[in-house]
This record gives C-alpha cells, sequence and structure tokens, in this order.
C-alpha cells in the first residue's frame, strides 16, 4: 500500500463526513473524472491517459436526428458506475480527464467540423487518447483525419469500424462529408493502408449497392453479421484486430452503436435487427483489450430521445469502460489485492 | 385438509359471480365460456387471482396454503435510483394475462399448491430498521403457516431481514443463502448503515446457522462492485459464479451448482433473485439496469432447473414498473415465479408427494 495515494475510492462509501451519495455527483463529468481545460498544455501537465471529448454536432445525418445529446446522456449514465472493475482487477480512478463538449456553431457544418479536428488535435498533442462522443458519425471524418495529420506521413494507421452500415458512399446527394460518406472519406487517408482497415456488423438494406462497390473497389474487408453468426464473435474481432493493429503506429476505434441489436440498443438513431447482443459487445472490449493502448476511441449515433429506461447509453458506458479495464489490466496495472477496506478505516 | 367451510381454500374470481354466473370447479383453467371471464375485468388485485389470506399463521393453515405470495413495498433500503416499491404491485397487474395452468408442467399452479396473495407488508417510510422487522415477522408468519414464500421486493435490502427470518425459523438446523444479481452487494456497510440493498450476503453470513460453504453468488457483472464487495468473497471463500463463467458454461449447470451447494446439509434455503442479473434489454424495469446478463431464454431455464430443487423462500426484487418498457419486465418477472412454482410442481409430482397431507 503506498501511503501516499488514497484507496479509499476503490471501496464502498465509509460514512461520517466522507459518507458522500454516489449519486449526487458535484460536476457531471464523465467517470466524475476532473475537468481539465481543451488545451495540450493543461492536459500535458495533468498526465491523464484518455481524456474526454463530447461532440454534440448532428448536422451529418441523413436520417433521424437526436445524436447531438450523446454526450450528455453518456455522462449520465457513466455516474452509474464505480472505478473499480472486478473482473480485471483495475482502478479507472486517474486515467480520464473530462475536456466537456467540443462548442458547436448551430447551421455552420463547415466551421463545426474544423472545431472537431481542431479539439481531436488538441488532445493527441499532449501524447493523450480521446475518447470522442458524438454527435453523428460524420464526425469520425474529422477525428480520424486529426489522427492521421497528427502520426504524419512517414506513419501508418490502422481503423477498425462497428457499425450496421458501412458508410461508403463517395457523395451523398451531392455532398462529400456526411455520416453516410464516413468511411469512404476516411479510407482517402493517405497513411492508413486497405489492409489495415477492418468493419464489423453490417447488415439489411441501408446499405446501397455503391457501398459494396467502393468497398470491393478499395480491397476492404468488411465483416458482416452473417459470417459473425457462423463464426463466432471471438475469431472475428482477433483477425480484425490482427488487421489493423498489427504493423501499424496509431488506431483509430470506432463504435457507431447501430452495430447493436435494436432490443439492446433502441437510443440509436438508426436501429437494426439482427445484430450484436451486449454479451458479444462485452467480448469485442475484452478481445480489443488485449492490445493494451488505443490512439482514438470514438462513440457515435447515440439517440436518447429513443431511448428506453437509460438501456443504450448505459450500455455504451459500460462498453468504453470495459475497454479501458482490459488495456489497464494487459498493461499490468493491477490493484494490490491485499488492500483491504478495514486498512482504509484503521489510516483514519 | 380439515373441515369445509369459507376459511378452506377456495377459488372462485368474483367476475364469475353475479347474473352471467360460472363457478365450475376448474373454470379458471379454461378458456372463459359466457363472458371474458378474468381478462380485462379486474376483480381485488392479488397473484395469479389467487384468494386473498390474511398475514396469519393460522388463517394460512386453515386454509391449507402452500405457497403464500406476499409483497414488500419497500424502496428506501437502496442507494439507487428509486421506484422498486411499485413492484409487487406490477407483478400482480402483469399477472393477469396468465393462466395459472402451464403446459410445460401440466400443472394448475393455482390448486397445486393452494396459492394465497398475503397482501403487502406494511412498512414505515423513512425506517429501515422497522420495515425490515415487520418483513420479518410477515415472513415468520408465513413460514409458521406451513407455507413456501414468494416475496416480491421492494429493494434489495428485503433478503437481509428475509434469511433472518428462514434462519430463526430453522433455528435447530441450518440453511443455505443463493444471491442472484449483477452486484455482489458485499459491503460491510454502505456509509455505515449495514442494513442497505448493498449487503445482502453480507448479512447472510452474520447468521448463526448460515456457513460460507451453503452460500453462493451468481451473476455478478461490470463496474457497480466496488472492491470491498469482491473481497468478502475471497476473504470467506465463498464461492461466487460471475456472468462470464454462466456465459461460457451455462446457466442450468451453474443454476445446479448454486442449489447443490445452498441445499448441502441444510435444512431450507433462501433465494434471493435480483432482476437486474436479468440483461437490460429482456428487464428495463429494474433498480439498476445492466448489459451483459441473463437472457429471456436463460431466466426462464434458470427458474426451471431452480424448480427442481425448490426454496423456503424465493424472492423476486428491484422490480421497477415505472422504468418499464411494454410490460416486458412485469411479465418476465411473473414468469420467473410461474416458471418456478411449475416445475416444483412437477418435480413433487414426480416424486410423488402430495402437498395436502
Amino acid at each position: 500500500m503506498n501511503p501516499a495515494k488514497s484507496y479509499a475510492h476503490l471501496f464502498s462509501p465509509l460514512g461520517g463526513e466522507g459518507g458522500e451519495n454516489y449519486r449526487a455527483p458535484g460536476q457531471l463529468t464523465f467517470l466524475r473524472a476532473p475537468h481539465v481545460p481543451l488545451e495540450t498544455a493543461a492536459l500535458k501537465a495533468h498526465g491523464a491517459r484518455y481524456a474526454f471529448v463530447g461532440v454534440p454536432f448532428d448536422e451529418g445525418n441523413v436520417g433521424k436526428p437526436g445524436s447531438e445529446d450523446g454526450p450528455r446522456e453518456f455522462r449520465i449514465a457513466s455516474q452509474e458506475y464505480l472505478s473499480y472493475w472486478f473482473e480485471f482487477g483495475v482502478d479507472l480512478n486517474g486515467l480520464a480527464v473530462d475536456c466537456g463538449d467540443v462548442p458547436m456553431p448551430k447551421v455552420n457544418p463547415d466551421s463545426a467540423r474544423e472545431r472537431i479536428y481542431r479539439a481531436v488535435t488538441t488532445v493527441l498533442k499532449a501524447g493523450v487518447t480521446p475518447i470522442i462522443v458524438g454527435g453523428d458519425r460524420s464526425i469520425s471524418i474529422q477525428a480520424a483525419r486529426a489522427l492521421s495529420d497528427h502520426i504524419g506521413a512517414g506513419k501508418k494507421m490502422g481503423c477498425l469500424h462497428f457499425g450496421a452500415h458501412l458508410d461508403l458512399a463517395d457523395s451523398w446527394a451531392g455532398e462529400k462529408l456526411l455520416s453516410t460518406c464516413a468511411l469512404a472519406r476516411i479510407t482517402e487517408l493517405p497513411n492508413l493502408a486497405s489492409a489495415n482497415v477492418a468493419h464489423i456488423g453490417a447488415r439489411n438494406s441501408m446499405n446501397p449497392k455503391d457501398y459494396i462497390d467502393l468497398a470491393k473497389a478499395r480491397d476492404l474487408r468488411f465483416y458482416p453479421m452473417f459470417e459473425i453468426y457462423e463464426r463466432g464473435i471471438d475469431d472475428v474481432v482477433r483477425e480484425a484486430v490482427s488487421k489493423v493493429w498489427d504493423g501499424t503506429d496509431a488506431q483509430y476505434l470506432s463504435f457507431n452503436f447501430n452495430v447493436m441489436d435494436a432490443s439492446a440498443a433502441p437510443g440509436v438513431t438508426a436501429t437494426e435487427p439482427g445484430g450484436l447482443e451486449s454479451r458479444e459487445m462485452i467480448r469485442v472490449a475484452d478481445v480489443i483489450g488485449e492490445r493494451k493502448t488505443v490512439s482514438v476511441i470514438d462513440v457515435t449515433e447515440l439517440a436518447p430521445v429513443y431511448d428506453v429506461s437509460g438501456t443504450t447509453s448505459r450500455l455504451a458506458v459500460c462498453t468504453v469502460l470495459r475497454l479501458m479495464a482490459a488495456m489497464a489490466r494487459a498493461r499490468g496495472e493491477l490493484v494490490d489485492q491485499k488492500i483491504r477496506r478495514s486498512d482504509i478505516t484503521a489510516a483514519q | 385438509m380439515s373441515k369445509a367451510g369459507h376459511h378452506v381454500w377456495q377459488h372462485v374470481p368474483h367476475q364469475l359471480r353475479g347474473p352471467y354466473q360460472h363457478t365450475g370447479a376448474d373454470d379458471h383453467i379454461y378458456s372463459p365460456k359466457l363472458h371474458n371471464g378474468t381478462f380485462k375485468s379486474q376483480g381485488i388485485a392479488t397473484f395469479l387471482g389467487a384468494p386473498y389470506c390474511p398475514p396469519d399463521r393460522h388463517a394460512i393453515r386453515e386454509m391449507g396454503a402452500k405457497v403464500c405470495f406476499i409483497g414488500v413495498p419497500w424502496d428506501q433500503g437502496q442507494v439507487v435510483r428509486t421506484g422498486t416499491s411499485q413492484g409487487a404491485a406490477g407483478i400482480r397487474e402483469a399477472s393477469t394475462q396468465y393462466f395459472p395452468y402451464m403446459f410445460e408442467y401440466d400443472v394448475d399452479l393455482l390448486t397445486f399448491f393452494n396459492i394465497v396473495d398475503c397482501g403487502d407488508v406494511p412498512i414505515i417510510p423513512g425506517n429501515n430498521e422497522k420495515s425490515h422487522q415487520y418483513i420479518y415477522e410477515y415472513l415468520t408468519e408465513c413460514l409458521h403457516g406451513g407455507a413456501k414464500v414468494v416475496l416480491c421486493g421492494g429493494d434489495h435490502s428485503v433478503p437481509i431481514p428475509g434469511a433472518r427470518a428462514l434462519s430463526d425459523f430453522h433455528k435447530s438446523g441450518r440453511i443455505g443463502y443463493l444471491h442472484v444479481d449483477c452486484h455482489l452487494d458485499a459491503a460491510p456497510d454502505w456509509a455505515g448503515n449495514a442494513f442497505t440493498n448493498c449487503s445482502g450476503p453480507s448479512r447472510a453470513l452474520d447468521l448463526p446457522n448460515c456457513s460460507a460453504k451453503n452460500l453462493v453468488h451468481m451473476g455478478s457483472r461490470n463496474g457497480l462492485n466496488p472492491k470491498d464487495w469482491h473481497d468478502f468473497f475471497v476473504d470467506n471463500e465463498v464461492r461466487l459464479l460471475p456472468m462470464y463463467e454462466v456465459a461460457s458454461r451455462g446457466v442450468v449447470e451453474c443454476t445446479k451448482e448454486i442449489f447443490t451447494r445452498a441445499w448441502d446439509g441444510t435444512d431450507g434455503v433462501y433465494f434471493s433473485w435480483d432482476t437486474d442479473s436479468i440483461d437490460s434489454s429482456c428487464m428495463p424495469g429494474t433498480t439498476a439496469p445492466e448489459c451483459f446478463g441473463l437472457k429471456g431464454r436463460e431466466v426462464i431455464q434458470l427458474a426451471r432447473t431452480a424448480g427442481t430443487f425448490g426454496a423456503d423462500i424465493m424472492e423476486v426484487s428491484e422490480l421497477c414498473p415505472q422504468f418499464d418498457v411494454s410490460h416486458i419486465s412485469i411479465k418476465t418477472a411473473v414468469l420467473m415465479i410461474c416458471h418456478f412454482l411449475g416445475s416444483r410442481a412437477k418435480t413433487l409430482r414426480d416424486l410423488g408427494q402430495r402437498l395436502d397431507q
């Protein structure tokens, strides 16, 4: 036990003056993390591994609106969890800070896109992994471009995407930066080879023929749901993770939560039947977590207005936290199992 | 059964009386004859339309009831979101959408067990200690009335007085305690309070006749399980089957294991089943919904397997109808109970046991 460090947060509240109700937070932040201004110097000084950045941007969607409320609900749902994860034996406290939301100018998408790009760049320059919660799927275009520019032309990046739709429209009604164009734009980044791209979860008919044609033209490997039914989630994710992580210098990880079955995630902009079950998503987090680090995590298309009992935002939070926990375990950052609550009481 | 009289268990829903009366002995297990029966037309809201019986050991004995349903509208013993005080009402409401006959077991639950509904335990707002004492005393009446109990919470502090009642009922013997839950609930105390919904297993182990080998937890997952809760299982060598073990080994095998452990050398078992053990997609109407839980079909498999072993008190807790969606949670909760009872009835029948002797 390191006497300089506090361990009380690993345990049930001790009572007395410290007997706070865990559901009465002060500032509403991701996992009760401290708020740090979205500035490279401030992030560097803090030394956290992850920076949560909300992106309430809804002007890249072609279907149902509502994803701009995603970051707020994500933060609220994160309050329902504590920092200790017994399945992994790790403590997430101190790993993350919350940089608030990127301020969005309404009805000015060009300006908004540049702000998203700058926000992600600011976090990356501090050597911190951004956890970006949207917002619609088009924000991935800006965030991936920021990662690509940050590592530079001499380095290689990989991209792993989860979603029901391939988002491979070269253009949609003449527009090139909408959510339906996300993977089309990302796969044009100069330091991203098609061999290092994988898409998991495609199904149903919001995947028009030009998506499939572009996937073939660019030699993109996508793993549709039918393949997951047959091979099982572990096998598929392991193969996809190898494509994205092996031989690359940076990795972009993107979750559009419509990858989940409509029953497991009703609160997304475009629910789709036939998707992943929650226990499959838990395995996804475990398997990716074996790789120890990731450069950017994004979560998009949460639409709390359609959610049911907070199910979807909670699943999204759980997935991100389990990913953080699995990575912490893989890095060997384990809590000293000898620490007991009675040690804390005795120290007081 | 003793003499005939108006106290003897008898099932005639009030809707079958009156100008369009039809009161054949088994009317309640068939499609209605003259009108829509108990569907839509509400009588007194009881579990499965069972007769009401006062929570009194003599009344229960006199009616020959072998299963008492009792509700606990208590949600002030918990640290998460409120709403579970409406749980029992939700179950009673949803139970009107089912028949007491279950074809899977070829049994009429009502007449097999002479089920009675003993109403709700009265509780004292703001007073966890007194409310727990009332729960303890009402359960004690049911147990001494010769019945098994289906207890519907209420928050998950309910098993604390519940297991204490069972412990005292079997005070010359031993009891087992099962906690099926997303959360480990093994806090020594929560901010100084030792009797919240965070301490079921901890308080069970405090009981004089419940040992660690007869205490089992199943279904735990995710990050609302602080370290002291997990330490409890490690330090006391209590068997813990986290959700990832249930998912990989299968729910039937795991359920057999936990009931085998709980019944090993014991005279009675308390089976506490928190609805948040179930996946949030199948059970949105619970206090703390969590992903990566039991799926709908696994809930039925668990209840069915549990019924082959039985329990003195089966408790369903943390049901929150206000967060429910399309009534799927309250219907699932009814099926947790009905499959448990149906399977129990079939098991007893196969063993050649009769309950009214």
